[in-house]
């Protein structure tokens, strides 16, 4: 008695060996992979241009006040007191939850259940959050793209629940691209259970391709670029 | 004809008087197509590109069982259940025993045309659970009760005002609800997140599976797709069996073309990559915390409903195909007739080789022959699929199984005979254009007898000349001789 | 490139044959000008494309054998002033023949020396051809199979830009098939008669009286269309405006 798994890679094996697939002829070569890594302010002119042609928004600051200043500022024009964030630790900008806090912004646990009946409930609790704070493991230049790697800390919903998404990132963990960044790091993909790139606000087009932004995820996305 | 082909020609010429559509498809594919070749032209090495991508999926499709196995394997061990479906009616089955072992009554979906060829949606209505398709497109078709015309962008068939409508009957939308697109997205979003909370189940396709890892990329605009399979505790991924590439490097080729194709953007908004479900802490007692969230459970079903058939047939390089829309945007058919009117899951260049590859020649081979073969679409394939030629393979499959219309049958054998024989093709040349004089007038003819009258329906056949070429030239040359 | 040929046969088409004729003898013209004798073998008959496109393979194959073998007498470079037809030959052929032992090694023979008209003035020969004298305007509509198939692009733009200057420029949206396709064009009657609709709009658009192109194929669909709507509009081979002979 087989198993489908077992008449399923049978049927692919017996298909293979009648094969019908092209003999692929040579093409150009591959994309240069050796290419020395352009510098960081030339990946960073880039990466700002790449997320701003997407309707999103670059900062530049530097410590945690700095940082706080921009994010406070953010707060104000959207009119939200409180936010949800990653845990200090992941942000790559130490003491940023204080300064925030002191600045008035108030961080709300970030609860979300498994249990659906539970979880209209802490959702209501999070409905009027009006910021989501995370941190970022890398950011794309080609592409303006930003990596978050989920964990201990590092919840996946802080960047896809509340209206606003604001990311602090490293200038130092610009990357070119994504192969640039998987050629570096091969076992990125396991570092996490989720491994998300984000590049700009949620959006849609699809009644009468009209662009409008903040469908499900965030509207607004603001990446603040530290030294 | 067989009835099938009838009720194709039937929807084209039911299609060709919508002028209204043909404004949306215009539209539509207008902006696709330009912004794919905007973004193609922004890239330094286009070609290289296509290339790498191709080469990507060749390797995949070249050792499909072993990526495949391997793949299985590996998103075990990472805590996900893989499951073997190998028709449309394993996979409905699986999926709603899924659902039922766990008493689960509400599914959000993020868009899986995979998941529409299957008919899952139906399949798991039967077993008491109501499912919300979430990506904006997929709600709107799923409230109006039709299908989806286009592979990306699901609802070029319809006007804001028949959105509108649509909320207004089936949501109870005020008028300000839906006074115009942003509000309309707004309210879309408001019911939406309500149903992504209390959801038991998620249900997603599968973009790119990454053999190496056990990964499922999802790529999405709106964010359905982080809330689909992150939200509830269970998560359920359709794979189509072909859609898989060996290494995370693989995939990043795939990435670098798939947006940039489908829509003319350099990335989707959420490239998602899911590696196993959730990561639990340590053991009881354990400092270490787990994930703060994510699904407990990622089952992912693996289908085949005739993939795998194909890898034996010159169709076999369809399976590259990384569902993109691109062909579907340069397709001057499509342009004119729209998604519904090929009748199945999958329209355009890709589908008039995908449904009758799948789902037979006897009721699809027709939608080949839907193409003046002019080859618009393998200029724009990321993954540089020859669909002319195997558009090709799908008509001597059709031609072979007795499919063409009867006079077609009848002429070929003749028309072979006579232009095999230079002296018969001469003579019935001559033969054409006497026979002509009587029907023609000022070198052209109004009306062709038979089925050839399809061509006078719109068109002038210009007659035959009473010189022909090779004899004049030979003639001429005899006379100054 | 390869040595200038002093000699070429001429594969001239069933359709410039047998109801275009003055494009073959224009195509002899403008060859025989550039200083190239040309043969027309007697026996050439039709490439089969018909066939081949509508998946009856053997018949093809069958057409395919007799055209290789009328031009496989002499071993001269083969002109043909069609791009599809070209096509089917260079591309096409060697697969088709592919099992075959005599003849597969034949199409592969033929259609390394089989060129596109355009193709063989510009890559082949390299010609300049001389301004020709002014005359009507000219729109130019890019052939599908010449285009795509034979990446036939610059070639019959660049040949019109020296004969009739500016008078020429690309139809709007030129590169779109105006819906022959062969059997497509009766097969799927409605489809066809609907993209020569886009392209009889396109034309009138372009303000030009004479519609050029590489393949009779497409301009006897085009001008089927104009002169169904009694439109003072012409159709050219690109062959007799390189000839001159773009104007009645």
């Amino acid at each position: 008695m087989t198993s489908p798994r077992e008449r399923i890679l049978a049927s692919i094996r017996g298909g293979l060996l009648r094969s019908h697939l092209p003999a692929d002829g040579n093409g150009p070569p591959g994309r240069d992979a050796g290419s020395a890594a352009p510098a960081l302010r030339e990946m960073a002119e880039q990466f700002s241009a790449a997320l701003a042609a997407l309707a999103g928004h670059v900062h530049r600051a530097s410590g945690a006040a700095g940082v706080a200043d921009v994010i406070a500022g953010i707060a104000r024009d959207q009119q939200a007191a409180t936010c949800i964030s990653w845990d200090d630790e992941h942000l790559g900008c130490p003491g940023l939850l204080d300064a925030l806090s002191s600045r008035g912004l108030t961080r709300v646990a970030y609860a979300v259940s498994g249990d659906p009946e539970r979880r209209l409930a802490e959702a209501a609790a999070l409905a009027g959050v009006g910021l989501g704070v995370t941190g970022a493991h890398a950011a794309l230049a080609d592409t303006g793209g930003i990596v978050l790697v989920s964990g201990p800390g590092r919840g996946r919903l802080v960047s896809v629940l509340p209206p606003v998404h604001v990311a602090v990132v490293e200038e130092r963990r610009l990357r070119p691209s994504l192969a640039a960044l998987l050629r570096e790091e091969p076992g990125l993909l396991d570092s996490g259970s989720n491994v998300v790139i984000v590049a700009g606000p949620s959006r849609t087009a699809d009644i009468e391709m009209t662009l409008t932004h903040g469908v499900h995820g965030p509207k607004h996305v603001h990446v603040i670029l530290t030294a | 004809m067989t009835e099938p082909a009838l009720a194709f020609h039937r929807r084209i010429d039911a299609a060709l008087a919508d002028a209204r559509l043909r404004r949306a498809l215009a539209l539509t594919t207008g902006r696709l197509a330009g912004g794919r070749a905007a973004a193609f032209d922004a890239l330094a090495d286009a070609e290289a590109c296509r290339h790498e991508a191709r080469r990507a999926r060749a390797s995949a499709i070249a050792s499909l069982d072993s990526h495949l196995d391997r793949f299985a394997r590996e998103a075990t061990a990472r805590g996900c259940t893989v499951h073997w479906a190998e028709t449309a009616a394993d996979a409905r089955q699986i999926i709603s025993g899924i659902a039922r072992e766990r008493g689960i009554r509400l599914a959000v979906k993020s868009k899986s045309m995979a998941t529409e060829e299957v008919e899952l949606n139906e399949a798991l209505e039967h077993a008491g659970v109501r499912v919300v398709e979430t990506d904006l497109g997929e709600f709107v078709v799923q409230l109006g009760g039709d299908r989806p015309s286009h592979i990306i962008t699901p609802i070029i068939h319809r006007s804001r005002q028949d959105v509108a409508a649509l909320f207004q009957e089936k949501l109870g939308a005020a008028p300000a609800d839906v006074a115009d697109i942003p509000a309309m997205t707004a309210l879309a979003r408001r019911v939406l997140r309500a149903e992504f909370l209390q959801a038991g189940m998620g249900i997603s396709g599968v973009n790119l599976a990454v053999a190496e890892t056990g990964s499922i990329c999802i790529v999405t605009n709106e964010g359905n797709g982080r809330l689909t399979t992150t939200l509830p505790r269970v998560h359920v991924a359709l794979l189509g069996l072909e859609r898989i590439v060996p290494t995370a490097a693989d995939l990043a080729a795939v990435l670098t073309v798939l947006a940039r194709s489908a829509t003319g953007q350099a990335s989707p908004v959420y490239t998602n990559v899911m590696t196993g479900p959730r990561r639990p802490g340590a053991a009881p007692g354990g400092q270490q915390a787990g994930d703060p969230d994510g699904p407990d459970e990622l089952h992912i079903v693996i289908l085949d409903n005739g993939r795998s058939r194909l890898l034996g047939t010159p169709l076999a390089e369809i399976l590259y195909c990384v569902r993109c829309g691109a062909c579907l945007n340069v397709c001057p058919v499509y342009r004119l007739i729209g998604g519904h009117a090929y009748g199945g899951v999958y329209p355009g260049p890709v589908g008039s080789v995908v449904m009758p590859g799948l789902h037979g020649a006897e009721d699809w081979s027709e939608l080949a022959h839907a193409s003046s073969l002019c080859g618009a679409c393998r200029d724009v394939c990321p993954v540089k699929i020859d669909l002319p030629h195997l558009l090709l393979a799908v008509r001597r499959d059709a031609a072979a199984r007795r499919l063409a219309p009867v006079w077609i049958r009848a002429a070929m054998p003749i028309y072979a005979a006579v232009a095999t024989r230079p002296w018969l093709y001469r003579l019935a040349g001559r033969a054409a254009a006497r026979l002509a004089r009587a029907l023609q007038h000022e070198g052209w003819i109004r009306r062709l007898p038979g089925p050839l009258a399809a061509w006078t329906a719109s068109r002038d056949f210009p007659a035959p000349a009473s010189r022909p070429f090779v004899a004049e030239h030979h003639a001429r040359k005899a006379a100054a001789r | 490139m390869m040595p200038r040929p002093a000699r070429v046969q001429l594969f001239a088409t069933c359709l410039v044959d047998q109801f275009f004729p003055s494009a073959g003898h224009a195509a002899v013209e403008v060859l025989e000008r550039c200083g190239v004798e040309v043969l027309v073998p007697a026996d050439q008959t039709c490439c089969g494309q018909p066939a081949f496109n509508g998946g009856f393979a053997e018949e093809a194959a069958a057409m395919a054998r007799v055209t290789i073998d009328a031009l496989s007498r002499s071993d001269d470079p083969v002109v043909v002033p069609s791009g599809s037809c070209a096509d089917m030959i260079v591309n096409h052929y060697p697969e088709l023949l592919e099992g075959d032992a005599a003849y597969g090694p034949k199409a592969k023979e033929l259609a390394a020396r089989t060129y596109e008209f355009c193709q063989f003035l510009v890559d082949v020969l390299g010609v300049d051809l001389p301004a020709a004298p002014p005359g009507p305007a000219l729109a130019y509509h890019a052939s599908c199979h010449g285009l795509r198939g034979l990446g036939l692009r610059d070639q019959p733009r660049r040949l019109l830009r020296a004969v009739t200057g500016g008078r020429c420029a690309d139809l709007p949206d030129a590169e779109t098939c105006c819906g022959f396709g062969g059997l497509f064009a009766v097969k799927m009657g409605p489809l066809s008669g609907a993209m020569l609709d886009a392209k009889l709009e396109a034309i009138d658009r372009s303000g030009a009286d004479v519609v050029v192109a590489t393949d009779v194929s497409c301009l006897m669909h085009i001008g089927g269309g104009l002169h169904r709507r009694a439109s003072r509009v012409r159709t050219r081979h690109i062959a007799e405006v390189l000839a001159g002979q773009g104007h009645d």
